[in-house]
Protein backbone atom coordinates (compact mmCIF):
# COMPACT_ATOMS: atom_id res chain seq x y z
CA UNK A 1 0.00 0.00 0.00
CA UNK A 2 1.14 3.54 -0.73
CA UNK A 3 0.97 4.79 2.76
CA UNK A 4 3.52 2.04 3.84
CA UNK A 5 6.41 2.59 1.70
CA UNK A 6 6.72 6.52 2.75
CA UNK A 7 5.94 5.62 6.31
CA UNK A 8 8.82 3.03 6.05
CA UNK A 9 11.20 5.56 4.87
CA UNK A 10 10.66 8.07 6.92
CA UNK A 11 11.03 5.74 10.05
CA UNK A 12 14.57 4.32 8.85
CA UNK A 13 15.08 8.21 8.75
CA UNK A 14 13.36 8.64 12.63
CA UNK A 15 16.70 10.16 13.89
CA UNK A 16 17.38 12.67 11.21
CA UNK A 17 14.07 13.97 11.74
CA UNK A 18 14.62 14.27 15.06
CA UNK A 19 17.62 16.24 14.27
CA UNK A 20 15.55 19.07 11.96
CA UNK A 21 12.67 18.98 14.52
CA UNK A 22 14.88 20.01 17.08
CA UNK A 23 17.05 22.70 14.78
CA UNK A 24 13.80 24.13 14.10
CA UNK A 25 12.80 24.72 17.84
CA UNK A 26 16.14 25.91 18.79
CA UNK A 27 15.75 28.34 16.00
CA UNK A 28 12.73 29.23 16.89
CA UNK A 29 13.05 29.40 20.56
CA UNK A 30 16.33 30.65 20.36
CA UNK A 31 17.25 29.42 23.98
CA UNK A 32 15.03 32.54 25.48
CA UNK A 33 11.99 32.95 26.92
CA UNK A 34 11.02 36.01 24.37
CA UNK A 35 11.01 33.17 21.98
CA UNK A 36 8.05 31.11 24.07
CA UNK A 37 6.24 34.27 24.39
CA UNK A 38 5.75 34.61 21.35
CA UNK A 39 3.87 31.30 20.89
CA UNK A 40 1.26 32.13 23.14
CA UNK A 41 1.17 35.72 22.72
CA UNK A 42 -0.72 35.64 19.29
CA UNK A 43 -3.39 33.22 20.46
CA UNK A 44 -3.87 35.14 23.58
CA UNK A 45 -4.39 38.42 21.71
CA UNK A 46 -6.70 36.90 19.76
CA UNK A 47 -8.51 35.16 22.69
CA UNK A 48 -8.56 38.61 24.50
CA UNK A 49 -9.81 40.77 21.23
CA UNK A 50 -12.85 37.87 20.27
CA UNK A 51 -13.39 37.71 24.11
CA UNK A 52 -14.59 41.70 24.26
CA UNK A 53 -16.09 41.61 20.83
CA UNK A 54 -18.58 38.97 21.51
CA UNK A 55 -19.11 38.98 25.14
CA UNK A 56 -19.14 42.69 26.07
CA UNK A 57 -20.14 44.27 22.57
CA UNK A 58 -22.42 41.64 20.83
CA UNK A 59 -23.40 40.08 24.10
CA UNK A 60 -23.47 36.52 22.19
CA UNK A 61 -22.98 34.51 25.01
CA UNK A 62 -24.30 31.65 23.71
CA UNK A 63 -21.44 31.15 20.67
CA UNK A 64 -19.47 29.02 22.64
CA UNK A 65 -19.56 27.00 25.24
CA UNK A 66 -19.15 28.70 28.60
CA UNK A 67 -16.42 29.89 29.89
CA UNK A 68 -15.58 31.40 26.43
CA UNK A 69 -12.59 32.14 26.99
CA UNK A 70 -11.73 28.72 27.79
CA UNK A 71 -13.61 27.76 24.67
CA UNK A 72 -11.97 30.34 22.17
CA UNK A 73 -8.14 29.49 23.69
CA UNK A 74 -8.52 25.53 22.72
CA UNK A 75 -9.93 26.52 19.28
CA UNK A 76 -7.14 29.25 19.19
CA UNK A 77 -3.96 27.55 20.01
CA UNK A 78 -5.29 24.24 17.83
CA UNK A 79 -5.88 27.31 14.75
CA UNK A 80 -2.09 28.76 15.46
CA UNK A 81 -0.75 25.17 14.25
CA UNK A 82 -2.87 24.91 11.77
CA UNK A 83 -2.45 27.80 10.49
CA UNK A 84 1.32 27.78 10.98
CA UNK A 85 1.54 24.80 9.64
CA UNK A 86 -0.04 25.22 6.79
CA UNK A 87 2.32 28.20 5.73
CA UNK A 88 5.01 26.60 6.26
CA UNK A 89 4.72 23.13 4.81
CA UNK A 90 3.53 25.25 1.58
CA UNK A 91 7.13 26.43 1.42
CA UNK A 92 8.63 23.64 2.85
CA UNK A 93 10.66 22.42 -0.17
CA UNK A 94 11.74 26.19 -1.63
CA UNK A 95 13.14 26.93 1.77
CA UNK A 96 15.39 23.99 2.09
CA UNK A 97 16.16 24.26 -1.53
CA UNK A 98 19.69 23.70 -0.91
CA UNK A 99 19.28 20.98 1.74
CA UNK A 100 17.29 18.62 -0.65
CA UNK A 101 19.64 19.29 -3.29
CA UNK A 102 22.44 18.33 -1.24
CA UNK A 103 20.88 15.13 0.79
CA UNK A 104 19.20 12.22 -0.11
CA UNK A 105 16.68 11.71 2.00
CA UNK A 106 12.51 10.93 1.48
CA UNK A 107 11.50 14.29 0.46
CA UNK A 108 8.23 13.65 2.69
CA UNK A 109 10.28 14.48 5.36
CA UNK A 110 10.59 18.41 4.61
CA UNK A 111 6.81 18.76 5.20
CA UNK A 112 6.53 15.93 8.32
CA UNK A 113 9.17 17.97 9.94
CA UNK A 114 7.23 21.04 9.54
CA UNK A 115 4.35 19.52 11.10
CA UNK A 116 5.94 17.68 14.10
CA UNK A 117 7.61 21.02 14.92
CA UNK A 118 4.66 22.94 15.27
CA UNK A 119 2.86 19.87 17.03
CA UNK A 120 5.74 20.99 19.33
CA UNK A 121 4.53 24.47 19.96
CA UNK A 122 0.88 23.77 20.16
CA UNK A 123 1.81 20.94 23.12
CA UNK A 124 4.00 23.69 24.99
CA UNK A 125 1.60 26.27 24.39
CA UNK A 126 -0.91 23.65 26.50
CA UNK A 127 0.59 25.35 29.90
CA UNK A 128 -1.83 28.27 28.98
CA UNK A 129 -4.81 26.67 28.54
CA UNK A 130 -3.82 24.29 32.13
CA UNK A 131 -3.47 27.68 33.57
CA UNK A 132 -6.86 28.77 32.25
CA UNK A 133 -8.64 25.79 33.26
CA UNK A 134 -7.01 26.13 36.53
CA UNK A 135 -8.59 29.61 37.25
CA UNK A 136 -11.80 28.47 36.29
CA UNK A 137 -12.11 25.68 38.38
CA UNK A 138 -10.63 27.55 41.49
CA UNK A 139 -13.71 29.92 40.26
CA UNK A 140 -16.47 27.07 39.83
CA UNK A 141 -17.40 27.62 36.46
CA UNK A 142 -14.77 25.21 34.34
CA UNK A 143 -15.87 21.32 34.63
CA UNK A 144 -13.32 18.78 33.31
CA UNK A 145 -14.76 15.71 32.53
CA UNK A 146 -12.72 12.07 31.15
CA UNK A 147 -12.71 12.90 27.91
CA UNK A 148 -9.96 14.90 28.20
CA UNK A 149 -7.95 11.61 27.50
CA UNK A 150 -9.78 12.71 23.49
CA UNK A 151 -7.55 15.57 23.42
CA UNK A 152 -4.25 12.82 21.78
CA UNK A 153 -6.70 11.50 19.79
CA UNK A 154 -7.42 15.10 18.00
CA UNK A 155 -3.40 15.61 18.20
CA UNK A 156 -3.23 12.37 15.55
CA UNK A 157 -5.88 13.23 13.70
CA UNK A 158 -4.77 16.59 13.06
CA UNK A 159 -1.54 15.58 12.68
CA UNK A 160 -2.79 13.08 9.53
CA UNK A 161 -4.77 15.89 8.14
CA UNK A 162 -1.77 18.66 8.28
CA UNK A 163 0.59 15.99 6.65
CA UNK A 164 -1.71 15.32 3.98
CA UNK A 165 -2.30 18.94 3.49
CA UNK A 166 1.40 19.59 3.45
CA UNK A 167 1.93 16.87 0.74
CA UNK A 168 -0.01 18.55 -1.50
CA UNK A 169 0.88 22.41 -0.89
CA UNK A 170 4.84 21.61 -0.87
CA UNK A 171 5.60 20.33 -4.38
CA UNK A 172 2.55 23.25 -5.93
CA UNK A 173 4.00 25.78 -4.42
CA UNK A 174 7.40 24.88 -6.01
CA UNK A 175 5.89 24.63 -9.32
CA UNK A 176 3.03 27.61 -9.43
CA UNK A 177 4.94 30.57 -8.52
CA UNK A 178 1.80 32.60 -6.77
CA UNK A 179 0.13 29.41 -4.34
CA UNK A 180 1.62 31.37 -1.14
CA UNK A 181 -0.81 34.05 -2.26
CA UNK A 182 -4.26 31.69 -2.56
CA UNK A 183 -2.67 29.76 1.47
CA UNK A 184 -2.90 33.25 2.65
CA UNK A 185 -6.84 34.02 1.56
CA UNK A 186 -8.09 30.51 2.19
CA UNK A 187 -6.70 30.61 5.62
CA UNK A 188 -8.39 33.52 6.61
CA UNK A 189 -11.44 32.06 5.28
CA UNK A 190 -10.54 28.51 7.09
CA UNK A 191 -10.76 30.40 10.30
CA UNK A 192 -14.45 31.98 9.91
CA UNK A 193 -15.35 28.26 8.48
CA UNK A 194 -14.23 26.51 11.48
CA UNK A 195 -15.34 26.52 14.68
CA UNK A 196 -12.79 28.74 16.71
CA UNK A 197 -15.30 31.50 18.15
CA UNK A 198 -17.93 29.98 17.88
CA UNK A 199 -19.96 26.56 18.17
CA UNK A 200 -21.53 24.29 15.91
CA UNK A 201 -24.36 24.87 17.71
CA UNK A 202 -24.57 28.38 17.47
CA UNK A 203 -24.60 28.03 13.36
CA UNK A 204 -27.87 27.99 11.51
CA UNK A 205 -29.30 24.63 10.94
CA UNK A 206 -28.46 24.74 7.37
CA UNK A 207 -24.89 25.59 8.22
CA UNK A 208 -24.19 23.13 10.28
CA UNK A 209 -24.20 19.84 8.50
CA UNK A 210 -21.80 21.55 5.66
CA UNK A 211 -19.92 22.69 8.59
CA UNK A 212 -19.31 18.95 9.74
CA UNK A 213 -17.62 18.27 6.22
CA UNK A 214 -14.68 20.51 7.83
CA UNK A 215 -12.17 18.34 9.09
CA UNK A 216 -11.44 20.50 11.75
CA UNK A 217 -14.82 20.50 13.32
CA UNK A 218 -14.08 17.08 14.87
CA UNK A 219 -10.62 17.62 15.69
CA UNK A 220 -11.79 20.79 17.69
CA UNK A 221 -14.64 18.43 19.26
CA UNK A 222 -12.08 16.21 20.26
CA UNK A 223 -10.04 18.99 21.79
CA UNK A 224 -12.73 20.22 23.66
CA UNK A 225 -14.88 17.52 24.76
CA UNK A 226 -12.76 17.09 27.56
CA UNK A 227 -12.98 20.62 29.08
CA UNK A 228 -16.87 21.14 28.75
CA UNK A 229 -19.74 19.16 29.22
CA UNK A 230 -21.73 19.56 25.81
CA UNK A 231 -22.58 15.88 24.16
CA UNK A 232 -19.95 14.86 21.79
CA UNK A 233 -20.64 15.09 18.43
CA UNK A 234 -19.83 11.77 17.10
CA UNK A 235 -21.08 12.34 13.82
CA UNK A 236 -18.08 15.52 13.52
CA UNK A 237 -15.41 13.28 14.50
CA UNK A 238 -16.08 10.06 12.46
CA UNK A 239 -16.16 12.41 9.35
CA UNK A 240 -13.10 14.62 10.40
CA UNK A 241 -11.14 10.93 10.72
CA UNK A 242 -12.35 10.05 7.08
CA UNK A 243 -11.55 13.16 5.50
CA UNK A 244 -8.02 13.51 7.28
CA UNK A 245 -7.31 10.16 6.30
CA UNK A 246 -8.44 10.80 2.82
CA UNK A 247 -6.78 13.79 2.57
CA UNK A 248 -3.24 12.16 3.64
CA UNK A 249 -3.43 9.53 0.85
CA UNK A 250 -4.41 12.14 -1.52
CA UNK A 251 -1.10 14.13 -0.64
CA UNK A 252 1.16 11.30 -0.80
CA UNK A 253 -0.13 10.31 -4.25
CA UNK A 254 0.24 14.18 -5.10
CA UNK A 255 3.71 14.30 -3.68
CA UNK A 256 4.88 11.24 -5.39
CA UNK A 257 3.26 12.57 -8.97
CA UNK A 258 5.02 15.81 -8.44
CA UNK A 259 8.41 14.78 -6.88
CA UNK A 260 10.58 14.44 -9.92
CA UNK A 261 9.56 17.52 -11.48
CA UNK A 262 10.48 19.73 -8.39
CA UNK A 263 13.22 18.14 -7.69
CA UNK A 264 14.37 19.45 -11.24
CA UNK A 265 13.21 23.26 -10.12
CA UNK A 266 14.47 23.95 -6.73
CA UNK B 1 33.57 -9.85 -10.05
CA UNK B 2 31.40 -8.25 -7.44
CA UNK B 3 27.88 -7.06 -7.70
CA UNK B 4 28.25 -3.35 -9.24
CA UNK B 5 27.64 -0.23 -6.63
CA UNK B 6 26.38 1.61 -9.35
CA UNK B 7 24.22 0.56 -12.33
CA UNK B 8 22.66 2.72 -15.00
CA UNK B 9 20.36 1.39 -17.32
CA UNK B 10 19.19 3.38 -20.10
CA UNK B 11 19.35 6.49 -17.70
CA UNK B 12 17.36 9.56 -19.20
CA UNK B 13 15.78 12.83 -18.08
CA UNK B 14 14.19 15.85 -19.74
CA UNK B 15 14.35 19.55 -19.20
CA UNK B 16 12.31 22.17 -20.02
CA UNK B 17 14.04 24.77 -22.18
CA UNK B 18 13.87 27.62 -20.09
CA UNK B 19 14.79 26.34 -16.64
CA UNK B 20 11.78 27.46 -14.22
CA UNK B 21 7.94 26.70 -15.18
CA UNK B 22 7.16 29.69 -14.31
CA UNK B 23 3.66 28.99 -13.86
CA UNK B 24 1.12 31.45 -12.29
CA UNK B 25 -2.37 30.85 -11.46
CA UNK B 26 -3.38 34.06 -12.18
CA UNK B 27 -2.52 33.43 -15.58
CA UNK B 28 -3.88 30.09 -15.71
CA UNK B 29 -7.03 31.93 -14.74
CA UNK B 30 -6.77 34.84 -17.52
CA UNK B 31 -5.59 32.68 -20.19
CA UNK B 32 -6.86 29.56 -19.94
CA UNK B 33 -3.09 28.38 -19.83
CA UNK B 34 0.41 29.15 -19.20
CA UNK B 35 3.28 30.97 -21.36
CA UNK B 36 5.26 28.77 -20.43
CA UNK B 37 7.69 27.03 -22.55
CA UNK B 38 6.67 22.95 -22.57
CA UNK B 39 9.68 22.26 -25.25
CA UNK B 40 11.70 19.77 -23.46
CA UNK B 41 15.52 18.89 -24.40
CA UNK B 42 16.89 15.52 -23.03
CA UNK B 43 19.56 16.47 -20.82
CA UNK B 44 20.69 12.68 -20.59
CA UNK B 45 20.08 10.18 -22.90
CA UNK B 46 19.98 6.57 -22.99
CA UNK B 47 23.25 5.93 -20.50
CA UNK B 48 24.20 2.65 -19.51
CA UNK B 49 26.96 2.00 -17.43
CA UNK B 50 28.06 -0.14 -14.51
CA UNK B 51 30.69 0.46 -11.45
CA UNK B 52 32.35 -1.82 -9.36
CA UNK B 53 33.59 -1.63 -5.91
CA UNK B 54 36.60 0.36 -5.62
CA UNK B 55 36.27 2.28 -9.30
CA UNK B 56 37.72 5.44 -9.75
CA UNK B 57 35.56 6.99 -12.76
CA UNK B 58 36.20 10.47 -14.20
CA UNK B 59 33.58 12.21 -16.04
CA UNK B 60 34.22 13.86 -19.05
CA UNK B 61 32.65 16.38 -21.38
CA UNK B 62 31.84 19.66 -22.62
CA UNK B 63 29.83 22.15 -20.91
CA UNK B 64 26.22 21.30 -20.63
CA UNK B 65 27.04 17.93 -21.62
CA UNK B 66 24.94 16.45 -18.50
CA UNK B 67 27.78 15.37 -15.78
CA UNK B 68 26.37 17.20 -12.79
CA UNK B 69 23.06 16.08 -13.62
CA UNK B 70 24.32 12.63 -14.15
CA UNK B 71 26.03 12.53 -10.76
CA UNK B 72 23.00 14.31 -8.99
CA UNK B 73 20.90 11.52 -10.18
CA UNK B 74 23.21 8.77 -9.06
CA UNK B 75 23.26 11.02 -5.54
CA UNK B 76 19.52 10.64 -5.79
CA UNK B 77 18.83 14.40 -5.76
CA UNK B 78 16.97 14.07 -9.50
CA UNK B 79 15.14 11.42 -10.09
CA UNK B 80 15.62 9.88 -13.71
CA UNK B 81 12.42 10.28 -16.41
CA UNK B 82 13.41 7.13 -18.26
CA UNK B 83 15.43 3.93 -16.86
CA UNK B 84 17.08 3.63 -13.45
CA UNK B 85 20.23 3.83 -11.73
CA UNK B 86 20.70 1.51 -8.97
CA UNK B 87 23.12 2.67 -6.24
CA UNK B 88 23.82 -0.05 -3.45
CA UNK B 89 25.64 1.68 -0.67
CA UNK B 90 25.23 5.16 0.77
CA UNK B 91 26.88 7.93 -1.33
CA UNK B 92 28.94 10.78 0.01
CA UNK B 93 28.00 13.88 -2.39
CA UNK B 94 30.93 16.44 -2.93
CA UNK B 95 28.14 18.37 -4.64
CA UNK B 96 26.88 21.12 -2.69
CA UNK B 97 29.37 20.99 -0.06
CA UNK B 98 27.75 23.67 1.84
CA UNK B 99 23.91 22.94 0.87
CA UNK B 100 22.97 21.23 4.87
CA UNK B 101 25.42 24.21 6.59
CA UNK B 102 22.58 26.81 7.96
CA UNK B 103 24.29 30.33 7.62
CA UNK B 104 22.67 31.26 11.59
CA UNK B 105 24.03 28.79 13.34
CA UNK B 106 27.56 28.27 14.79
CA UNK B 107 30.16 26.19 12.39
CA UNK B 108 30.02 23.77 15.78
CA UNK B 109 26.11 22.97 15.50
CA UNK B 110 26.65 23.00 11.92
CA UNK B 111 29.15 19.96 11.68
CA UNK B 112 26.73 17.92 14.02
CA UNK B 113 23.19 18.93 11.74
CA UNK B 114 25.03 17.99 8.92
CA UNK B 115 26.73 14.88 9.80
CA UNK B 116 23.38 14.00 11.73
CA UNK B 117 21.90 14.86 8.40
CA UNK B 118 24.16 11.88 6.82
CA UNK B 119 23.20 9.32 8.93
CA UNK B 120 25.81 9.95 11.81
CA UNK B 121 24.81 9.59 15.49
CA UNK B 122 25.73 12.27 17.57
CA UNK B 123 28.55 10.04 19.39
CA UNK B 124 29.94 9.19 16.15
CA UNK B 125 30.59 12.94 15.21
CA UNK B 126 32.27 13.86 18.69
CA UNK B 127 34.70 10.90 17.62
CA UNK B 128 35.43 12.74 14.43
CA UNK B 129 34.68 15.94 15.35
CA UNK B 130 38.69 16.95 16.54
CA UNK B 131 39.94 15.35 12.99
CA UNK B 132 37.24 17.43 11.17
CA UNK B 133 38.13 20.67 12.38
CA UNK B 134 41.83 19.93 12.35
CA UNK B 135 41.48 19.29 8.67
CA UNK B 136 39.34 22.32 8.10
CA UNK B 137 42.37 24.25 9.19
CA UNK B 138 43.46 26.71 12.07
CA UNK B 139 41.12 29.52 11.13
CA UNK B 140 37.92 27.46 11.45
CA UNK B 141 38.97 26.30 15.23
CA UNK B 142 39.52 29.93 15.81
CA UNK B 143 35.67 30.66 14.55
CA UNK B 144 34.12 27.20 15.83
CA UNK B 145 31.51 29.02 17.66
CA UNK B 146 30.48 32.18 15.59
CA UNK B 147 27.93 32.21 12.94
CA UNK B 148 28.89 30.24 9.51
CA UNK B 149 27.73 32.94 7.16
CA UNK B 150 30.55 35.10 8.61
CA UNK B 151 32.89 32.79 7.68
CA UNK B 152 35.20 33.33 3.93
CA UNK B 153 33.99 31.05 0.89
CA UNK B 154 37.36 29.52 1.30
CA UNK B 155 36.39 28.45 5.32
CA UNK B 156 32.88 27.18 3.97
CA UNK B 157 33.93 24.69 1.38
CA UNK B 158 36.90 23.59 3.83
CA UNK B 159 34.31 22.96 6.71
CA UNK B 160 32.65 21.40 3.84
CA UNK B 161 34.86 18.81 2.24
CA UNK B 162 36.32 18.04 5.94
CA UNK B 163 32.66 16.83 7.22
CA UNK B 164 31.95 14.74 3.93
CA UNK B 165 34.89 13.06 3.50
CA UNK B 166 34.42 11.51 6.67
CA UNK B 167 31.23 9.95 6.23
CA UNK B 168 31.56 6.15 6.19
CA UNK B 169 29.82 6.39 2.79
CA UNK B 170 31.47 3.72 0.69
CA UNK B 171 30.78 5.76 -3.03
CA UNK B 172 32.46 9.36 -3.24
CA UNK B 173 30.84 11.42 -5.62
CA UNK B 174 33.28 14.83 -6.42
CA UNK B 175 31.95 17.59 -8.51
CA UNK B 176 34.49 20.12 -9.59
CA UNK B 177 34.69 21.16 -5.94
CA UNK B 178 38.76 20.78 -6.10
CA UNK B 179 38.97 23.88 -7.81
CA UNK B 180 38.33 26.20 -4.81
CA UNK B 181 40.37 26.72 -1.61
CA UNK B 182 44.38 27.46 -1.78
CA UNK B 183 46.88 25.21 -2.99
CA UNK B 184 47.74 24.39 0.30
CA UNK B 185 44.15 23.22 1.15
CA UNK B 186 43.95 21.38 -2.41
CA UNK B 187 47.13 19.32 -1.85
CA UNK B 188 45.64 17.99 1.48
CA UNK B 189 41.85 17.51 -0.55
CA UNK B 190 43.93 15.33 -3.23
CA UNK B 191 45.87 13.40 -0.40
CA UNK B 192 42.56 12.56 1.36
CA UNK B 193 41.13 11.49 -1.60
CA UNK B 194 43.61 9.30 -2.52
CA UNK B 195 43.74 7.93 0.72
CA UNK B 196 40.01 7.23 0.85
CA UNK B 197 40.49 5.51 -2.62
CA UNK B 198 42.93 3.45 -1.20
CA UNK B 199 40.58 2.62 1.37
CA UNK B 200 38.37 0.67 -0.94
CA UNK B 201 35.72 3.58 -1.91
CA UNK B 202 34.19 4.31 -5.19
CA UNK B 203 34.73 7.37 -6.95
CA UNK B 204 33.03 9.30 -9.23
CA UNK B 205 34.79 12.07 -10.05
CA UNK B 206 33.81 15.36 -12.20
CA UNK B 207 36.65 18.06 -13.78
CA UNK B 208 37.48 19.83 -16.54
CA UNK B 209 41.47 19.11 -15.34
CA UNK B 210 43.00 16.65 -16.79
CA UNK B 211 45.87 16.20 -14.50
CA UNK B 212 42.93 15.65 -11.84
CA UNK B 213 41.36 13.24 -14.00
CA UNK B 214 44.83 11.39 -14.63
CA UNK B 215 45.40 11.38 -10.90
CA UNK B 216 42.50 9.93 -9.82
CA UNK B 217 40.79 7.84 -12.29
CA UNK B 218 41.51 4.82 -14.17
CA UNK B 219 38.48 4.36 -16.19
CA UNK B 220 36.74 7.65 -18.48
CA UNK B 221 32.77 8.30 -19.02
CA UNK B 222 32.69 11.03 -22.13
CA UNK B 223 29.58 12.22 -22.18
CA UNK B 224 28.40 14.31 -25.09
CA UNK B 225 25.60 16.16 -25.59
CA UNK B 226 23.59 13.63 -22.54
CA UNK B 227 24.93 10.84 -24.01
CA UNK B 228 27.39 7.88 -23.12
CA UNK B 229 29.82 8.36 -26.50
CA UNK B 230 32.84 6.89 -24.53
CA UNK B 231 34.01 4.50 -22.00
CA UNK B 232 37.28 2.77 -21.29
CA UNK B 233 40.71 3.55 -20.30
CA UNK B 234 41.35 7.39 -18.79
CA UNK B 235 43.99 8.14 -20.85
CA UNK B 236 42.21 6.54 -24.31
CA UNK B 237 38.55 8.90 -23.46
CA UNK B 238 40.66 12.16 -22.98
CA UNK B 239 42.55 11.16 -26.40
CA UNK B 240 39.02 10.95 -27.88
CA UNK B 241 37.38 13.90 -25.75
CA UNK B 242 40.45 16.23 -26.92
CA UNK B 243 40.38 14.74 -30.23
CA UNK B 244 36.56 16.07 -30.40
CA UNK B 245 37.13 19.17 -28.55
CA UNK B 246 39.83 20.04 -31.38
CA UNK B 247 37.43 19.18 -34.16
CA UNK B 248 35.46 21.55 -32.68
CA UNK B 249 32.21 18.97 -32.04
Amino acid sequence: MILVRQMRGLLAKRRILATLVRRDLRVRYGGSPIGYLWTIIDPLAMAAIYFVVFTLIFKARSVGYQPYVLFLIVGLLAWQWFSGSLTETSRALLAESRLIRSTNLPRELWVVRVVIAKMIEFILSMPVLAGFTIFYLIKGDAHLNARLLLVPVGLFLQFVLLTGIGLILAPITTLVTDTARVVRIVLRMGFYSTPIIYGVHAAPASLREVLLFNPMTGILELYRAGFFPHDLNYKSVVLSAVISFGILVIGTLVFERLESSVLKEI
Amino acid sequence: MAAPVIQADNLGIDFFRNRRRKMSLREMIYTGGTSHNKETFKALDQVSFTVQPGEAVGLIGGNGSGKSTLLKMIAGVLLPDHGSVRVRGGVAPLIELTGGFIGELSARENVYLTSGLHGLTKEQVDERFESIIDFAGPQVRAALDTPFRHFSSGMQVRLGFAVITTLDEPIVLVDEVLAVGDRAFREKCYTRMESMLSGGKTLFLVSHSESDLRRFAKRGLYLQQGRLVGDGDIEDVLEQYNADADAGT
